[in-house]
């Protein structure tokens, strides 16, 4: 989250809105965003309704949920989908970055 | 569990932000790219 916050100009001047969300109540968001300054925009999703849609993986035996991405450009059609493998596989903001010029190219 | 595809409508959804306001992913079509971020959980 701190490594989003980082490059968030990078995003804005991408056109693109950064979307986190997660299984946490809003009240947990609320702080979260509070103590670490988040740009973004935070969505609970405590009934995992949207986690479900999206079909990002539990993993039992750690009791977490695998982080996933998803680049969705202007038209609404996803042009990146990462699913992480573990908790640790987040693709890098150069990666998402690159990719985002991609898609702006293939949509102009 | 469903996945979504590339180069496929991404799923639209509606969620409340966490500060009460909706949001529905379609309402940044035509305007902004989304990076949605499915969190793992705050550490």
């Amino acid at each position: 989250m701190a490594q989003l916050r980082q490059d968030y100009q990078e995003f804005v001047k991408r056109d693109t809105q950064v979307v986190v969300v997660g299984p946490e109540d809003a009240k947990a968001f609320s702080a979260y965003w509070a103590k670490n300054k988040l740009p973004f925009i935070g969505l609970p999703d405590p009934k995992a309704s949207v986690l479900k849609l999206y079909g990002q993986e539990v993993n039992l035996f750690k009791l977490g949920r695998m982080p996933a991405q998803v680049i969705v450009d202007k038209e609404g059609v996803a042009r990146f989908v990462h699913y992480g493998h573990d908790m640790t596989d987040i693709p890098s903001n150069t990666e998402v970055l690159t990719l985002l010029e991609d898609v702006a190219k293939v949509t102009e | 569990m469903p996945r979504v595809s590339l180069n496929t409508p991404a799923p639209d959804f509606t969620l409340q932000n966490f500060q009460g306001d909706t949001v529905k992913l379609s309402d940044f079509h035509g305007t902004s790219n989304v990076l949605l971020v499915f969190n793992r959980g705050f550490t």
